[in-house]
């Protein structure tokens, strides 16, 4: 009997704790992180940060309709180019001057280069001029 | 006498750093200081001056030149990665590079991307300096070409050029730099340069900036976007030519 009840306090201390981390955790703001693409150019970061924590959309303002939830899916599709954008896919659905800042305006607001890619993934040590 | 600029040292310069003597330069060029530009010297043309004041008694033909439309560069580098497969450019040394400038006080976007190369000046310093002739600017195109067989690697050119626009290339151990792919592509018919072609942006605008008809003298020769050139107190008249909006 005695044995049995230590197993249940076990098993109810256990419960506990796997419900007060899931409670936890569902307290937390889930996301993609940051997704870097490379293509079709070098290279935009898209950071969920901004978009999720700090301005609040949820998922379904962007996923499935414009993005897949896959990271990096849209990258493998042909039109996921400027004119894409233009046309009001993927990024474009919002940043078309009326919700968000037109994707023909501030370029580099989204684009963070090579350099910035170099900067992110490490890639591409400082090139030495032979002076 | 040369001042040599080490780009990745420049401080970000107001108003007040111009001095008198350059600004003094300035207006005798006919051009006004209208503003500084941070991460290098460089000072508004007014477009209005830009018909009167930039390369007089320049009779190139073609006169070739390009236009920067600055704020659409995103820092591909794919004009950086034609030029150097195009015109065999070592790891170490480049013929053109994109600059990266960040204002945290911007509002909206805080970067952009300034794509430099060689000048092709007017009036050419590192021309000048150079004890053999092996630098020297083509007489028909205004190309400032180096010419490997007489140039000896002493880099004076390089101390020279306002622009920083020159490399000791090592396998050669003379000095290379930009003549807007003349051997590679201009001489065998081609109308573009490698980066211009490359450019998926149409930031790089390349041609005959004498001709009327061309795409950068439309660009150039205008009041409704403001036109501007690097280092104009250097004197050298510079035929990269910079604009925005």
């Amino acid at each position: 009997m005695k044995r049995i009840l230590i197993l249940l306090v076990v098993m109810a201390l256990a419960s506990l704790t796997l419900f007060s981390v899931v409670t936890f955790a569902a307290e937390e703001v889930f996301h993609g992180g940051d997704v870097l693409y490379s293509k079709p150019v070098k290279a935009v970061l898209f950071s969920h940060k901004l978009h999720v924590e700090d301005m609040g959309f949820d998922c379904e303002s962007c996923h499935d309709k414009l993005f897949e939830m896959a990271s990096l899916a849209a990258e493998e599709k042909p039109d996921f180019n400027m004119d894409g954008l233009y046309a009001g896919k993927y990024c474009g659905g919002c940043h078309n001057g009326e919700m968000a800042f037109a994707s023909n305006t501030q370029c580099a607001r989204c684009h963070i280069g090579v350099k910035g890619y170099e900067a992110i993934t490490g890639e591409g040590s400082k090139k030495s001029v032979d002076h | 006498m040369f001042s040599k600029f080490d780009i990745d040292e420049l401080q970000k310069e107001s108003m007040d750093s111009v001095k008198p003597m350059e600004r003094r330069t300035f207006l005798k060029m006919g051009l006004l200081i209208s503003g500084v530009y941070a991460g290098g010297k460089v000072l508004q043309v007014k477009p209005a001056d830009a018909f009167g004041g930039h390369g007089k008694g320049a009779s190139y033909k073609p006169h070739y030149g390009m236009v920067i439309r600055q704020h659409l560069c995103v820092d591909c580098e794919l004009c950086v990665e034609a030029c150097t497969k195009t015109n065999d450019v070592p790891s170490y040394g480049y013929r053109t590079r994109i600059l990266e400038h960040v204002e945290e006080r911007a509002i909206g976007q805080k970067r952009e991307f300034i794509p430099v190369l060689c000048n092709q000046c007017n009036n050419p310093p590192c021309v000048r300096a150079c004890p053999t002739s092996a630098t020297y600017k083509d007489k028909e195109n205004g190309i400032i070409h180096v010419d490997p067989r007489r140039c000896i690697g002493c880099k004076t050119c390089m101390l020279a050029c306002p622009y920083n626009a020159r490399y000791l290339k090592s396998s050669t151990k003379t000095v290379d730099k930009c003549n807007f792919c003349y051997d590679t592509r201009l001489s065998r018919g081609e109308k573009l340069t490698a980066c211009a072609e490359a450019c998926p942006a149409g930031v790089r605008v390349f041609g005959d900036v004498s001709d009327p008809a061309s795409k950068p003298y439309g660009l150039i020769y205008q009041l409704q976007h403001p036109v501007w050139v690097l280092r104009p107190e250097s004197g050298a008249e510079p035929n990269i030519f910079y604009t925005k909006g």
